[in-house]
């Protein structure tokens, strides 16, 4: 990689992110706020104090481990969009798990097993979204998205049929996990262990993907399937097991919000974390690295969503259209790149 | 009634929900339809759905005073088909760059459109707003369930002139034939001096104005009323319809008859007092999307019709 | 009647791209009613002086002349206003649309309301007044290559163009194809009604059916003249500069060795779903290259990607050395089987990885690129992608430079390098690996082919090229419509058969083995 070629990955990504914030400061003065206090308002309740920290780094966990759903497949060259599907599911499945274990385990073993089946849940979901594509060449960003739809409808039979707690009133819900199985906190802090989890799944990603042959594999398919299946590549396998860990990621962030944020499984689970993922993704460029420190940011700019309303008068859905223009403005920066960079 | 009636009305219900709910489906079918034989896909159509159901709403409610409530909700429908335009040059421009993908813009535009319409939507989740008026054919009945069945929207009637209207379009005038040049074969359309850029831009408008249309009608014809759940990803399925309608716009709207009338099955089930799987039947027109591109997709070959270069790169 | 053509000179133009002279001083005349050769290598200017006239590009110098009248043309429409229409090598008609729509859309008119029934009462009066046959309701896609070529030209006619520019029109067809437009062109000329400008390097076309030629190298006219007065030899010599001597391959005689390769009764869809392949069987023995003709879209293609692991047949068997094959990347390395397929950045290549990273492909998840199966050693690729650079003389700034930054003929020896370095290969599946190469990379190429040849490597050898299956070939084959219809060992290969059957006649020689 030459130095314009570095610098140019930095800077675009930059430009792209401060051009965004133009035209959301435009927008918010159209709307009757003041831009410049408005940045300032999401500065201070995103990273202002160490507790904001905490509520950013809170959301961070689960957008990072979403994220990898898009991220994964797209070095294949899939456009996959079926984080909250996943995520739903994973949720579903460590409910599951945890609920009919109780406390026949210590929580340690309890916590592993709800992981292991929201992965196994939410992998089995994404590789089927997989499997679709390949072997029937069903597009897979519209079977990823129609899944979506599919999941919450079955959650939501789930917590208002078979599974309902009947206490659960305004919100129908799950039986409640036992306290001793949640998942715990960072020593003196509010930030779960989520966030441990989602830094070591980008990480893995990252090192799976550049530096093993099973990534070179993955990426020769995304990069040219053609001179992928000419050198012999498995790509059917290659599909299945990527979106396989993909789609358990986003499992393991939705067994996560069960256990650390929710205690139990209801419609809280899909609150904007699978758009936020593919979100996360895209401005990353599939990089898992990136996706990290990006997760941060929109963690952020989540979490001062309160404070916009409160102190501005701005609906909620104002970050909804900052994440939107971001979005937009991020995918214009591709054209600006010299060479085919992802 | 329904106790009378029985089983029967459970079809007579179907029959019902069809009419109304394969309204937004035919509007967004057909903009996606137009857009795609251009040869860009426009999975953004579902902002613009939002958008167009909220400003539509708006101007609605805004204009009653004015207009009167006849024609208040038709101004709606236009300001939503201009507010679709608007949020189709984004699309149109932006899905043009060069290494810009179609899919990734539309998904973004998702995000975007649906932003739009629930930040300046707020103030109107309250408010009532006068809604279309309907054609009621069924008022020699007295049984509700035939006058519900024979309920028709002028916008039904529209969206079913406007499918036959469209495939006319494009074998019978120069502008039919120069959009589909430009999605079959950007090059050769390139090489008689027919601008790329500009046919799809058009396209990618008008289809998103006719997207903008069919927000219009959920939220001032069925169910009628605006709040941020009132799309249940009509503008997404939208593409998966065009794909099973073979791009031709008269099965685009048969197709929509067939979503809409399965978005109904689990209202009319719960009308005959089943509701046990209320929520999977409400899935139904996902499963019904899926399945069917489970059956029509193959690994080994294009579907009869594809446009030749949707969803293929920009060249510059 | 018609109008006349019109008569166009063109007087010492020039043309540069920064400091490559692309065209220097060119002139030619063409009289109303002659049919012109413009004769010359890839790259000799031929397409940038017909782009000038088109007007896609402006000359730095010179005029261009027009029944006496000096024109600046700014636009093809512009250049069709005085009657000159370029019929273009690709053919630029929409795949899905009908001959009649294809020909109502390419008119310059502003009518936007099309009454069908009208429009084919007009243009079966138009095909009248033409010596070409196209069917107007058919899709042109379902047209062959013959007949989408004569489509392009009615185009033109159709737009009163009356000089026709005709840019290698013959190379996607088959011998008596490309005779019979040329032939119906020919007469058109000399009945007075049109004039052509024909861009071609094959100088049968030209002592066939030009009345003048002019010969272009390097940018400049290195000769004109009557057709009648000029030898092939003549032309030659302007063409290729000094007299280039023709290549000598070292092939070493064939001897009848064991099957390395063999397909029984092979069926194959395309992606439209119709079958593309229809019941092949064919060997290829150690040390034999087997060359298969034909017309491109006739099957070739789907045949090789099967061999090449792209597509799936639907029916029959591929068998290397008696087992079976599914080209999966197992199999691959244990019998050695490498490809070199045509564009290589399309199909053999990941355009944005590096030239180290495309070497590596068939390597990378081996010792000594990857230890303990789960670990790149990218040192290592970069080693290896070093001594191949270095072997087959690959020119790259570095190992690290994308691959698409490199020219044609680096990416394809680059790819030859990474597959002939293979170890024990038993089986070269190579298809049109020469296309759009220079001189240089093309003869390089065939050179290591045949060495591989030489050293037992059975090669299927699938080009659109017939010289180029002749001077490599020991066996020719030709496929049409998806059956191989003619085989001969390369000494007793008569042209005037593969012509016809390329084009599909009858099975001129019954496959025997």
């Amino acid at each position: 990689m030459t130095f314009a070629k570095s610098l140019e990955s930095v800077l675009i990504p930059l430009g792209a992110i401060l051009f965004a914030l133009v035209l959301f400061g435009l927008f918010c003065a159209f709307a009757g706020a003041n831009p410049v206090e408005v940045y300032h308002s999401i500065y201070r309740a995103a990273f202002g104090q160490w507790s904001s920290w905490q509520n950013t780094l809170i959301r961070a966990s689960p957008l990072m481990l979403s994220a990898l759903c898009t991220a994964l497949p797209a070095r294949l060259g899939l456009v996959v969009i079926g984080n909250e599907g996943a995520l739903v599911l994973g949720g579903l499945g460590a409910i599951i798990a945890g609920l009919s274990l109780g406390e026949s385990l210590p929580p340690w073993g309890v916590q592993t097993a709800m992981a292991l089946l929201g992965m196994v849940f939410g992998g089995v979901w994404i590789a089927l979204v997989g499997f679709l594509r390949h072997y029937r060449g069903v597009n897979e960003t519209i079977s990823s998205l129609l899944m979506n739809y599919i999941a919450i409808a079955l959650l939501n039979h789930l917590v208002e049929g078979p599974m309902r707690d009947p206490s659960s009133l305004n919100k129908p819900s799950t039986f409640p996990l036992a306290v001793l199985n949640r998942l715990p906190d960072l020593p003196g802090t509010r930030i779960h262990y989520g966030l441990i989890y989602g830094l070591v799944a980008c990480i893995l990603a990252y090192i799976l993907i550049q530096r093993t042959p099973f990534g070179f594999a993955a990426r020769t398919t995304g990069g040219n399937i053609r001179a992928a299946q000419m050198a012999g590549l498995p790509v059917g396998r290659l599909i299945l097991i990527i979106c396989f860990l993909a789609g358990s990621c986003a499992g393991l962030a939705g067994m996560v919000e069960v256990a650390a944020v929710h205690g139990r499984a209801n419609q809280s689970l899909n609150v904007g974390y699978g758009y936020g993922g593919i979100l996360v993704a895209f401005v990353a460029r599939h990089n898992p690295l990136a996706a990290a420190l990006v997760s941060v940011l929109l963690g952020g700019i989540l979490a001062s969503g309160g404070i916009l309303q409160r102190v501005h008068d701005l609906p909620d859905a104002t970050v909804l259209v900052f994440q939107g223009l971001v979005f937009l403005v991020v995918l214009f920066s591709e054209s600006l790149y010299q060479k085919e960079g992802v | 009634m329904t106790q009378a009636l029985g089983w029967w009305g459970v079809p007579l219900a179907i029959a019902a929900g069809t009419l109304r709910g394969s309204i937004p489906f035919l509007f967004v079918s057909l903009g996606e339809c137009l857009t795609e034989k251009s040869g860009k896909i426009n999975l953004g159509l579902e902002g613009v759905l939002l958008t167009g159901a909220m400003s539509a709403y708006a101007v609605s409610y805004l204009t009653q005073e004015q207009l009167g409530s006849f024609f208040a909700p038709w101004c709606g429908v236009l300001v939503a088909a201009l507010a679709g335009m608007a949020l189709g040059i984004i699309q149109g421009w932006l899905c043009q760059q060069p290494r810009v993908n179609d899919v990734a813009v539309g998904i973004a535009m998702i995000i975007f459109g649906s932003g739009i319409a629930f930040f300046f939507g707020k103030p109107f989740i309250q408010p009532v707003a006068p809604r279309l008026i309907a054609f009621e054919w069924g008022n020699w009945s007295n049984l509700p369930q035939v006058q519900a069945a024979l309920k028709v929207s002028p916008l039904f009637l529209l969206g079913a002139l406007l499918a036959p209207l469209m495939q006319w379009f494009f074998t019978a005038t120069r502008w039919g034939l120069l959009i589909r040049a430009v999605g079959d074969s950007p090059q050769a359309a390139r090489a008689m001096g027919i601008s790329v850029f500009k046919v799809r831009m058009l396209s990618i408008m008008a289809g998103s104005a006719l997207a903008g249309i069919g927000g219009a009608s959920l939220s001032l014809y069925y169910p009628g009323s605006w709040n941020e759940l009132i799309s249940s990803g009509q503008g997404l399925m939208a593409v998966a319809l065009v794909i099973f309608a073979h791009w031709n716009p008269i099965q685009c709207f048969y197709a929509s008859l067939l979503f809409g009338g399965s978005q109904s099955l689990g209202p009319a089930l719960q009308s005959v007092g089943i509701d046990s799987y209320y929520y999977l039947f409400n899935a139904a027109p996902y499963i019904l999307t899926l399945l069917i591109m489970i059956l029509t997709c193959s690994p080994k070959t294009t579907i009869p019709g594809t446009p030749g270069a949707l969803g293929k790169d920009n060249t510059p | 009647m018609m109008t006349p053509p019109p008569n166009l000179e063109i007087v010492h133009l020039s043309k540069h791209f920064g400091p490559l002279v692309a065209l220097d001083h060119v002139s030619l005349r063409i009289k109303p009613g002659t049919f012109h050769a413009l004769l010359g290598e890839n790259g000799a200017g031929k397409s940038t002086l017909v782009k000038c006239v088109m007007g896609y590009y402006h000359p730095d110098r010179g005029d261009i002349v027009i029944n006496g009248q000096s024109r600046t043309i700014d636009s093809p429409r512009r250049a069709h206003q005085y009657g000159v229409g370029m019929v273009y090598q690709h053919f630029t008609s929409i795949p899905a649309m009908t001959v009649a729509e294809n020909l109502v859309l390419a008119r310059y008119d502003r009518k936007n309301w099309l009454n069908w029934p009208q429009e084919y009462e007009a243009l079966a009066a138009f095909l009248e007044t033409t010596p070409f046959r196209v069917p107007l309701d058919v899709p042109v896609s379902q047209l062959a290559a013959g007949e989408k070529q004569k489509l392009e030209i009615l185009k033109q006619l159709y737009l009163q163009s009356r000089l026709l520019i005709l840019d290698e029109p013959t190379s996607v067809l088959t011998p008596q194809e490309a005779d019979e437009v040329l032939g119906l062109l020919h007469q058109a000329v000399e009945r007075g009604e049109l004039s052509v400008l024909l861009i071609t390097h094959k100088f049968r076309e030209v002592t066939a059916f030009a009345d003048e030629v002019t010969v272009l190298r390097r940018g400049a006219v290195a000769g004109q003249g009557k057709v009648a007065d000029l030898g092939v030899a003549d032309l030659a010599v302007m063409m290729l500069g000094e007299a280039k001597p023709p290549k000598v391959l070292n092939k070493t005689p064939w001897l009848e060795g064991e099957t390395i390769l063999e397909l029984q009764d092979l069926h194959v869809l395309k992606d439209n779903g119709l079958e593309a392949v229809r019941g092949v069987s064919l060997r290829v023995g150690r040390g034999e290259i087997v060359a298969i003709a034909g017309v491109s879209g006739n099957g070739q293609k789907e045949l090789v990607e099967v061999l090449a692991g792209q597509r799936s047949a639907t029916g029959g068997r591929v068998t290397i050395q008696g087992q079976v094959y599914h080209a999966t990347r197992r199999e691959m390395l244990d019998y050695g089987v490498v490809a070199l397929p045509e564009e290589p950045l399309r199909n053999a290549c990941v355009p944005h990885f590096s030239v180290a990273e495309n070497m590596a492909l068939r390597t990378f998840d081996r010792p000594p690129q990857t230890r303990w199966g789960v670990w790149l050693i990218l040192k290592a690729m970069r080693e290896r992608a070093q001594e191949l650079i270095q072997g087959f003389k690959v020119k790259t700034p570095s190992p690290e430079t994308p691959m698409e930054q490199l020219s044609g003929g680096n990416i394809q020896r680059a790819v030859l390098a990474r597959e002939l370095s293979s170890p024990q290969i038993q089986l070269l599946i190579a298809a049109n690996p020469c296309f759009g190469l220079d001189f240089a990379a093309v003869d390089y190429i065939h050179e290591q082919i045949v060495a591989a040849r030489n050293r037992g490597v059975g090669v299927l050898l699938v080009s659109e090229d017939l010289d180029e299956l002749l001077s490599l070939g020991d066996r020719i084959l030709v496929i049409s419509e998806g059956r191989l219809v003619y085989e001969s060992p390369i000494s007793e290969a008569d042209l005037l058969q593969i012509g016809q059957a390329m084009a599909g006649h009858d099975h001129v020689h019954p496959q025997g083995q």
